[in-house]
């Protein structure tokens, strides 16, 4: 159990000398559990129990952020005193600002049906093994089969100095599986995520037993049956997971505040998107992004971010315009905003920086088959394999994974490797209908530095994008 | 001996009489600082300090490992693995750990690093610099790095180690989209060059004002340190036994098999004086100079004791982490330190002798459809300078090499005799030493 008092009395450590515009102390303790099976046999098993802690100072010269594995009032003193002398490091010439936010002092926590922690190692390993027999009585010949499972408990606790206290407990569960299947002298992969927040439940919610036999002979069939696309102009219908990844690649980190205004500028890079463009023209009507960590359940959730900022829906593209950023304070105020609170970091150890958490497309009014029907030549990429983007956001690629030829409204046999690489305006700008069901897929967001794996989601429905170039 | 070699010898102590066979602790205190700029400003400056002991422990093959991060617990911590080990399902894979009288050779660190008192400094100088050849907004991140460890374990390893090292990352901008990027990295402070990155980053930036957009089809390419380190990321990940085991390896069964040009020689050497060198690998093992590609030919994959058993070898001492961090897996070999072998040519002479291709400072977001046959793409970034006739003659934006990792190394035709430390955030990693090549015919896509 995390001790508040330790955080109090390394607030008051810190004290209250005026030139110090902001002090944040999080505590933190993280219980996670491991497991690895390859083709069947355990492949690695491994635990962690991990508390720390970490101060964040706020001066006009600068930020300065101390943190250590060790939780007590001695290292919280030593730790504000470090933090004090890194912020006045920064010898900054404008002046650091924070956006002014209501403190809250408030718990919130995601509960389990089936409680992670009891779900034994044995349980745990019955359970990928049964999957693993699943793909191999499917017949296909899959050549590499990895499956990992973590699943941890983050309690925190945080404190500001302007009144904040929030207790915090995050339950959260991730499978990763990669699968390479061969047939005929030729190989393709899926390396697949499914995560969440919540207990063991959400496991059986994802109906892997029906989902990886179905990939790995869904990857027989591209090799089987695919033919090569003829390069050309085509409609375009994206599945869920491309919808989604263009909506994080393409929308969401171009609208971290962080970014437009250059702090990851030698790292992940700028934006092509700048303060001033906000109403302006991004793509078409349908072309609305939300980042919501508020979904129940979702990977990404989380109710306050890492500066006591309550979350919300972010609507970052709407109806086709630039609508808002991803803000924390320090953009937040030289935007003269309020934060939207997007203050996420991995873990205690890192600094808080501007994430997203649930990035999806809207839904639309269509059915999916509607979508498909309209299109007279044509193709569905359900989902993607390489993809990447520049790091102004604005050129990017997927190349499919799984895709159809769509002939006169039916799907006509697959396509194999069909490669859109596309501007981001050129994406949104050509979407013409969008489809009422939204599916989500967890995943791991890069960024900072050192880098923060972050746990989000990524999707939406159905898109259909008119007239795109098709490699 | 030192606390944490104690430290890690009381914890294998305790997990054999606990019941353990196999054991391996390595103690480990880090301090870590680290200035962040961007718009030619700190925007923070952080610092991580972390003292935990990473403990592996196998009963037969019932094998588990854990992070302990609570120095008040660690007793308690260690039984308790003991217990979950016996409980453990058997990791048939399990091969053991590397056993023998081991000697090491840790390194004399430069206390000059630790006792660096206003990092910020250094910043300043290379953000002056990088203006002064004409960059107008220049970021990057300086790291300060000390680490000590001590291991011992069941089969023989007993050491210590210690690093400190200094990491300089800037990047500068001219235009919105002109940049250059240039690093200085090294174990002794005095050979950090914040001047000359700074320099470096803003004459580059400067060469790639205004550029034209790039076209698409086959050129020729001469590529940097820093972008052969963005390469050699997943180039030498794929080395690893375990990658290739599970099937995400274009080196499956190429050992003795050509994977690369006769100019191209790649080894793994983490004893050499750089970043990151170091005495032992994550088994207690001595580290060791590895040719894993000569002359073009695959000579060896990366190994631990496991792979190589599974792979009827010997390890290379390249065990990795046993607790997973970000985007790795636990327990399996990987690099330490790659470094491709330079070549007879100046980096002029290879300008002077390209009639038609491209310079290129840097890349990310290098991407696989198929890492066993690999297939993969990756986006130029920072200075694209245009080469026709032997000289540059201007810069180009928005490509993207679109090709084949084995045809890539294979196109190699000019290494040249400079090579150069490279680390750079997640991208150019681990710490590699690089020369600038180039590569023939590479594939080059964009945006329709």
């Amino acid at each position: 159990m995390l001790d508040e008092d330790v955080a109090e009395a390394t607030l008051r450590a810190i004290g209250s000398k005026a030139t110090v515009l902001l002090a944040e102390v999080r505590l933190e303790e993280r219980n996670m559990r491991g497991l690895a099976v390859k083709s069947s046999q355990v492949s690695g098993l491994n635990s962690l129990e991990d508390s720390g802690m970490n101060v964040r100072v706020v001066l006009p010269t600068g930020i300065g952020f101390a943190s250590s594995n060790r939780v007590s009032r001695v290292e919280g003193a030593r730790l504000a005193k470090q933090a004090l002398r890194l912020a006045k490091g920064g010898k900054r010439k404008s002046p650091v600002t924070m956006s002014s936010e209501q403190p809250v002092r408030t718990t919130w926590a995601v509960s389990q049906k089936r409680s992670l922690i009891d779900v034994t190692t044995e349980d745990k390993l019955a359970f990928l093994r049964e999957l693993d027999s699943l793909v191999v009585k499917t017949g296909v010949k899959v050549q590499g089969r990895y499956y990992e499972l973590k699943d941890y408990e983050i309690g925190g606790f945080f404190a500001n100095s302007e009144g904040s206290r929030i207790r915090s407990f995050l339950p959260r569960v991730v499978i990763e599986a990669s699968n390479i299947v061969s047939s005929k002298g030729e190989v393709a992969k899926s390396i697949r995520e499914w995560g969440a927040s919540g207990g063991w439940e959400k496991v059986d919610e994802w109906d892997l037993g029906r989902v990886l036999p179905a990939e790995v002979r869904m990857l027989k069939n591209q090799i089987e049956h695919g033919k090569v696309l003829k390069p050309g102009v085509y409609d375009l219908v994206c599945g869920s997971e491309v919808t989604g990844i263009a909506a994080h690649e393409s929308c969401g980190h171009p609208m971290e505040a962080d970014r437009i205004l250059g702090r990851e500028m030698s790292q992940a890079g700028r934006s092509f998107v700048s303060p001033d463009m906000i109403g302006k023209k991004i793509g078409s009507k349908y072309a609305t992004v939300i980042d919501d960590p508020t979904v129940p359940g979702s990977y990404g959730y989380y109710l306050y971010d890492q500066e006591g900022v309550k979350a919300r829906p972010r609507h970052l593209y709407k109806d086709g315009l630039i609508n808002e950023f991803l803000q924390n304070r320090e953009t937040a105020s030289r935007m003269n905003l309020k934060s939207n609170g997007s203050s996420r970091s991995e873990y205690y150890l890192r600094e808080p920086i501007a994430r997203m958490a649930n990035t999806f497309v809207a839904p639309g009014d269509f059915q999916e088959d509607e979508l498909i029907g309209s299109v007279k030549d044509g193709v569905l990429m359900r989902s993607f394999t390489e993809w990447n983007i520049d790091d102004k956001r604005y050129n990017q690629k997927y190349v499919s994974r799984e895709a159809y030829f769509v002939k006169d409204g039916e799907l006509a046999g697959p396509a194999k490797k069909c490669t859109l690489e596309i501007t981001t305006p050129g994406f949104w700008g050509a979407i013409d209908a969008v489809s009422k069901k939204v599916e989500l897929n967890a995943g791991e967001c890069g960024k900072g530095d050192p880098m923060q794996g972050m746990a989000v989601c990524t999707g939406g429905p159905m898109l259909r994008l008119r007239s795109v170039t098709l490699k | 001996m030192s606390d944490l070699k104690e430290l890690a010898v009381h914890l294998v102590e305790l997990a054999r009489s606990e019941g353990a066979k196999d054991v391996v602790a390595q103690a480990v205190q880090s301090d870590t600082q680290q200035v962040r700029f961007s718009n030619s400003q700190i925007d923070a400056v952080n610092g991580w300090s972390e003292r935990h002991a990473i403990l592996f422990v196998a009963v037969g093959k019932h094998a588990i490992a854990s992070d302990l991060r609570s120095p008040d617990n660690y007793d308690e911590l260690a039984k308790r693995l003991v217990v979950q080990a016996k409980k453990a399902p058997e990791n048939e894979g399990y091969g053991g750990i590397a056993s023998g009288r081991f000697k090491y050779k840790p390194a004399r660190i430069d206390r000059a690093i630790i006792g660096l008192k206003d990092p910020s400094k250094l910043v300043h100088e290379a953000i002056s610099a990088a203006e002064s050849e004409g960059a107008n907004n220049v970021g990057g991140t300086l790291f300060v790095r000390h680490q000590r460890s001590g291991i011992a374990s069941s089969a023989g390893a007993l050491a210590t180690d210690e690093s400190a090292s200094v990491d300089l990352s800037v990047r500068a901008f001219s235009q919105p989209e002109a940049s250059g990027h240039a690093l200085s990295c090294s174990p002794r402070l005095s050979r950090l060059r914040p001047k000359e990155t700074g320099a470096k980053a803003g004459r580059l930036a400067a060469m790639a004002k205004n550029p034209a957009q790039g076209d698409q089809g086959k050129s020729d390419f001469i590529l940097e340190p820093l972008f052969i380190g963005g390469l050699i990321n997943s180039t030498s990940n794929m080395m690893s036994a375990f990658q290739v085991d599970i099937g995400m390896s274009m080196y499956a069964k190429k050992i003795g098999k050509r994977v690369a040009s006769e100019e191209v020689t790649i080894l793994d050497d983490p004893v050499s004086d750089s970043t990151s060198r170091r005495a032992f690998d994550h088994e207690g093992a001595p580290c060791r100079r590895n040719v894993v590609v000569k002359d073009g030919i695959l000579n060896t994959y990366l190994h631990n004791t496991s792979t190589a058993k599974r792979f009827k070898t010997k390890t290379t001492a390249n065990a990795g982490p046993l607790i997973p961090t970000a985007f790795t897996t636990a327990g399996q070999p990987l690099p330490f330190h790659p470094v491709v072998v330079p070549g007879d040519w100046k980096v002029d002479e290879m300008i002077a002798d390209t009639k038609r291709g491209l310079y290129a400072n840097n890349t990310w977001y290098t991407r696989y459809q198929n890492y066993s046959t690999g297939e993969f793409s990756t986006i130029p970034r920072d200075a694209i300078l245009r080469i026709e006739n032997g000289e540059i003659v201007g810069a180009v934006k928005n490509i993207r090499v679109s090709d084949n990792m084995m045809n890539l190394w294979k196109s190699a035709d000019a290494i040249s005799k400079s090579s150069e430390e490279i680390f750079w955030w997640d991208e150019a990693a681990p710490p590699s030493t690089l020369p600038t090549a180039r590569f023939r015919g590479l594939n080059v896509t964009r945006s329709s």
